[in-house]
């Protein structure tokens, strides 16, 4: 298993931090891509971060109330030594499948 | 030119003492192979975007910038002339830069850093200023990605002058092949297969010598006809080479491994063997590596070729996204079909 951490993204336009009002999951639960994590309000808004990835949670960062800069780590998910990419599914390993047929036989000489 | 300030310091670190092969991803040996480039080279530097903090799209360069430092593992702009344009910076001050493009599709914006600086600077500074640049591509298609993340652009390097193309095809390949670039004076042009980035296999650490990182490898001996492979497209024609072991065809899987230069003696030495070529890439048709493949064995192998040299490749058309690939990558059928032809081709 491998950790991997997600720090705060840009918000916006030159927003260089958020506060945390409330986080919509905690460590030890497994997540989704897309489902929301946390409501953080900057200076324009108050919006919820969708998680970027599957996995289980880790360690979150900053207490409702807190203030956290982008690029900062908000948390950590632990995931699966053969996780996807961030881009991308990983190739389900098949058994070959055929529909055709050598019928030449090459002439050795 | 006067001496540069930025003090590049020489390459003095040990190499680990080889381990014990294990079972490694290509993308946990090609992390391996950084940090083991990283501790024995003080000039190399690792730079891309999200290689740092994140550890890269694909982890390739997870835990890199907590063991190096972020003066040598960190992340650049969402911008590649920049990532490159800085690699050639850093090489002209005495660094070893191994620079990340995200994916392949996005180095068509570096272009002019790669083709005008990177692959011109030695000859127009004669020797003066070489390029030991290292540029790791995560490449071809496979994983079903969106547009602009999947591509195939060896035929575009490998016309480049003053660029080496490589792409390994196994862990094993990946490990070796990544030191063995990252050591020379030269730009190499470093294709990642994406889509076998989590097929496991065994590693062996430690260097094995450029007898062994140059030229081309047989991957499967056989006698009927040389099925020519690079990167993800090997492990296909592995398959395809046993599906036709049970109709009594005995097929050579030769992995290039080096797009440019080419190994001209080592095509011609197995299609000598087998009399018969079908070479297989992702790229489109036309004036893909398939077709500098196919001159070098003819002009080598006219006299004992028994068939044309057969090209089982993707369409002419733009690298398809998502489910479509299915279509367009050269499939088990496809490259059968060219085995077949070859086989029965006759004089007239």
């Amino acid at each position: 298993m491998a950790e991997l951490s997600f720090p705060l993204p840009d918000l916006g336009e030159g927003l260089i931090e958020a506060t945390v009002l409330e986080w919509l999951v905690e460590p030890g639960e497994q997540v989704e891509r897309n489902q929301p994590l946390v409501e953080v309000e900057t200076t324009k808004s108050a919006v919820e971060l969708p998680s970027p990835q599957a996995g289980k949670v880790l360690r979150t960062y900053g207490v409702p109330g807190a203030k956290v800069s982008v690029g900062e780590p908000l948390i950590v998910f632990e995931v699966a030594d053969d996780a996807a990419g961030i881009v991308g599914t990983v190739p389900r390993d098949e058994a070959p499948k055929r529909r055709v047929r050598l019928t030449a036989v090459p002439d050795e000489d | 030119m006067s001496e540069t300030t930025i003090a590049a310091p020489g390459r003095t670190g040990a190499d680990p003492e080889p381990a014990a092969p294990r079972q490694l991803s290509m993308q946990q040996a090609l992390n391996l192979a950084l940090a083991d480039i990283l501790a024995t080279d003080p000039a190399a530097v690792v730079l891309g975007e999200d290689v740092g903090t994140l550890g890269g799209v694909f982890r390739v360069t997870d835990g890199l910038q907590g063991r190096f430092g972020a003066a040598r593992v960190f992340d650049t702009p969402l911008a590649e002339s920049g990532i490159l344009g800085m690699s050639v910076g850093l090489a002209m001050a005495g660094f070893h830069p191994l620079p990340e493009v995200q994916f392949d599709g996005f180095a068509y914006p570096a272009v002019n850093q790669i083709v005008c600086q990177i692959g011109r600077m030695n000859y127009r500074s004669r020797g003066t200023l070489p390029m030991p640049i290292t540029l790791r591509v995560p490449s071809f298609g496979g994983i079903r990605a969106p547009e602009h993340h999947g591509e195939s652009l060896e035929a575009l390097f490998a016309h480049v002058p003053g660029l080496k193309v490589v792409s390994p095809s196994t862990p094993e390949e990946a490990y070796h092949l990544l030191r063995y670039a990252a050591a020379r004076p030269d730009p190499v042009i470093f294709m990642e297969p994406k889509s076998r980035y989590w097929q496991k296999g065994e590693v062996s650490t430690g260097r094995r010598g450029a007898d062994g990182d140059l030229g081309s490898r047989v991957a499967r001996p056989g006698k009927h006809v040389t099925l020519i492979a690079w990167g993800a497209m090997v492990a296909r024609c592995l398959q395809v080479a046993e599906l036709a072991a049970e109709d009594g065809i005995e097929v050579e899987v030769l992995d290039l491994r080096w797009l440019k230069p080419l190994d001209a003696e080592g095509l011609a030495a197995s299609v000598r063997r087998t009399r018969r070529a079908v070479v297989v890439h992702e790229a489109p048709l036309t004036s893909g590596l398939g077709a500098e493949v196919a001159a070098l064995v003819t002009e080598r192998c006219f006299d004992t070729l028994r068939a044309p040299v057969e090209r089982v490749t993707g369409f002419d058309v733009p690298y398809p996204s998502g489910d479509l690939e299915d279509e367009y990558i050269p499939n088990i059928d496809r490259i059968l079909f060219g085995i077949q032809r070859v086989l029965e081709y006759r004089r007239g």
